[in-house]
């Protein structure tokens, strides 16, 4: 997610577009444009589109504001160099990536394999991806963990949660 | 207005027997350890507890409920403050200023005012609701849609309040929040934006999206940090500076005030305590002379959000004893409870057992007092949180909001929402868009397009409808007179310059 916008020449004019930013903006634009016609489908009558058809318009509109925004034309090269956010520290993008992509993870093998294993191997991974090197502290951690969180659950609140060991009578 | 005879009644029935005491503690205990776990709910807390319920005789089994409820009122701030986890939407505005706080090493005065303020807001909530239950039902039930609609107007008021830097992307955050907030069945049984899951066919689960926008994205960006408050001077947990924000509290009386009259107000309506944060805080931000401070860590923001958040109890309360009617799932719990006991609530029930409605409500209030006790004590434990390393707390909360998304959705479509909501705050917060503005949207989605078009039904599309509902005209003119208020303030040191 660069923090350097991107630059075009056209006509001898320099277009400095914030692309990352105008492709968020446009996703939502167009998830809202897109729920709007879903809905519209879905039934076209006034109970149902009072407030989606007019909030869908005006999220369009404010769509168009925040776009222009976005793109600047500027006469002189240097200018609009200047990144429009801060940009991550080094190794934070990695980081970051890394975090979702094992959150992602997480939350599909849960529910599907047993939260047991997947939660000692979500916090395993986790403390391991983060710097976390002392082996005790990579086992202690995700064991306690997985038998606080998994006794209150089960037991105590009596909340059935998928398990592949500790199934038992509560799920 | 006090029925003095129940109210000896009821001060007999508290103080001839111990019994109903026994479980005001547990009770207290069990809503502010619920609340640490970031998905879990008040309602999912109660209900748990309701296979104990026949085991209790009815005064205890309320005093019990609402000691929970009194709990997890103020517990939900504790994660808001120190890992800008909302636990719940009723704790929503805390985050505001409280994570700000937390993050300059000032989680011990913050936990203090959130306790300070949460106490004394439901300490009003309930003494009002001893002084006027009867006519604070008889006002209920004259609300309507019309009504709500209006409040919730009022709420989304929020949402240009939270615009942050930029107005267009701060409006098109709440506007998504507005429209995801619709997302599933319409009221005609017509499926929009579910992409064909059924899962989505309630809507999007509303907590776990919370948590992903707020907690998530937080949390992302503090991989690369070691503690959530850099420096090893301020991250002790100081009993000192506890009472200190406690104390500080009472320096803004009118914040404490105007915070628990609109909660005690809101929250007799349907949903009412879900907003009721959101509304005190903007209310508190519209009416300072330095709105700037709000969202940097200013106390201001912290005591309007708790108090409005516990005196919310004493309305919802309000409606379930004087009208039988739930507003939310925490008391439709409780009304299960009732039935329990074979008693239904409502005007026969206040009529009749006027006692037992004062027995609670001084119960309640002493609670108010235990709560402050417990929760001193609580905080001071959780204020340990600032102390653990961010490589073990950020995979542990995570764990924790995906296992408590799971166990309240009891679907893949709670862990989900919360995965994909965490990337969107991320992406919001990277980008510069108020993450509140669609939290807010979120939470009233569903609640403006109901009460709109329950209105448009009743009026049959005639604006002229208004007029014949005297309450939402004059909540109308406040509202009106809320909005116009900040506009109209500069020009009165030009008019009396000219003048």
């Amino acid at each position: 997610m660069a923090a350097t916008p991107a630059r075009f020449t056209f006509r001898a004019r320099t277009v400095v577009v914030d692309v990352p930013h105008l492709g968020f903006a446009t996703a939502i634009a167009a998830w809202c444009a897109w729920f709007c016609q879903d809905a519209w489908r879905a039934q076209r009558d006034v109970e149902n589109l009072i407030m989606i058809l007019p909030a869908s318009l005006l999220a369009v509109i404010l769509y168009c504001f925040v776009a222009a925004g976005c793109v600047h034309i500027v006469s002189d090269p240097e200018q609009g160099a200047v990144a429009p956010r801060q940009p991550l520290a080094p190794g934070m993008a990695r980081k970051i990536a890394g975090t979702m992509a094992l959150l992602a993870t997480y939350v599909v093998a849960g529910p599907l394999i047993g939260f047991d294993i997947v939660s000692f191997a979500y916090i395993l991974a986790m403390l391991w991806f983060l710097g976390e090197r002392r082996i005790l502290v990579l086992l202690l951690v995700p064991a306690l963990f997985c038998a606080i969180a998994i006794y209150c659950f089960n037991t105590i609140l009596a909340t059935p949660l998928p398990l592949l060991f500790f199934a038992g009578d509560a799920s | 207005m006090i029925d003095l005879t129940a109210l000896a009644a009821a001060v007999h029935l508290l103080c001839s027997s111990w019994q109903p005491w026994l479980v005001v503690v547990p009770g207290i205990l069990l809503g502010l350890i619920v609340h640490a776990v970031p998905g879990l709910t008040t309602s999912m807390a109660l209900a748990i507890c309701l296979p104990l319920i026949p085991y209790m005789d009815f005064l205890q089994a309320l005093i019990f409920m609402t000691a929970m409820y009194a709990g997890a009122l103020f517990g939900v701030a504790i994660p808001a403050i120190l890992l800008n986890v909302p636990g719940s939407a009723a704790a929503v505005g805390t985050t505001f200023d409280g994570f700000p706080m937390a993050q300059v090493g000032r989680h011990n005065e913050a936990l203090g005012l959130a306790l300070a303020a949460s106490c004394t807001g439901q300490a009003i909530a309930y003494l009002l609701l001893l002084c006027f239950a009867e006519p604070i039902a008889a006002f209920a039930i004259r609300l309507g849609p019309p009504e709500m609609l209006v409040v919730a107007l009022w709420g989304m008021t929020l949402i240009a309040r939270l615009r942050g830097r930029h107005l267009a992307r701060g409006l098109l955050a709440g506007v998504f929040g507005l429209l995801l907030g619709t997302v599933g069945l319409s009221v005609r049984g017509a499926a929009r934006g579910t992409f064909g899951f059924d899962l989505l066919l309630d809507g999007i689960p509303i907590v776990p999206a919370i948590v992903g926008l707020f907690a998530a994205a937080e949390l992302f960006n503090l991989v690369g940090r070691d503690y959530i408050v850099d420096d090893l001077t301020r991250r002790r947990v100081d009993a000192g500076r506890i009472l200190a924000g406690m104390r500080d509290t009472f320096r803004y009386p009118g914040t404490l005030l105007r915070g628990a009259l609109l909660g005690s107000g809101i929250g007799i309506l349907p949903g009412g305590h879900a907003i009721a944060n959101l509304l005190s805080y903007s209310e508190a931000r519209r009416a300072a002379k330095d709105p700037e401070k709000f969202g940097k860590g200013d106390p201001r923001g912290i005591i309007a959000a708790e108090s409005a958040n516990a005196s919310s109890e004493g309305g919802s309360m309000a409606t379930l004893l004087a009208l039988g009617i739930p507003t939310g799932g925490a008391t439709a719990v409780m009304l299960v409870a009732f039935g329990m006991h074979n008693i239904t609530g409502g005007p026969a029930f206040m009529r009749d057992h006027t006692d037992l409605v004062y027995a609670v409500i001084l119960s309640s209030l002493a609670q108010v007092g235990i709560l402050a006790v417990i929760g001193f004590g609580f905080i001071f434990v959780a204020g340990f949180v600032v102390k653990v390393p961010l490589r073990m707390l950020v995979p542990i909360v995570l764990a924790l909001a995906v296992i408590g998304s799971f166990a309240l959705a009891q679907n893949m479509a709670g862990p989900i929402t919360l995965a994909v909501f965490a990337v969107i705050g991320w992406l919001m917060q990277r980008f510069d868009y108020p993450v509140a503005a669609v939290v807010v949207g979120l939470l009233l989605g569903r609640l403006t397009e109901g009460a709109l078009l329950r209105t448009y039904q009743m009026s049959g599309g005639d604006i002229g409808y208004m007029l014949t509902r005297p309450i939402a005209l004059v909540m109308l003119a406040l509202f009106a007179i809320s909005v116009a208020l900040p506009f109209l303030r500069p020009a009165r040191p030009q008019v009396a310059a000219g003048g």
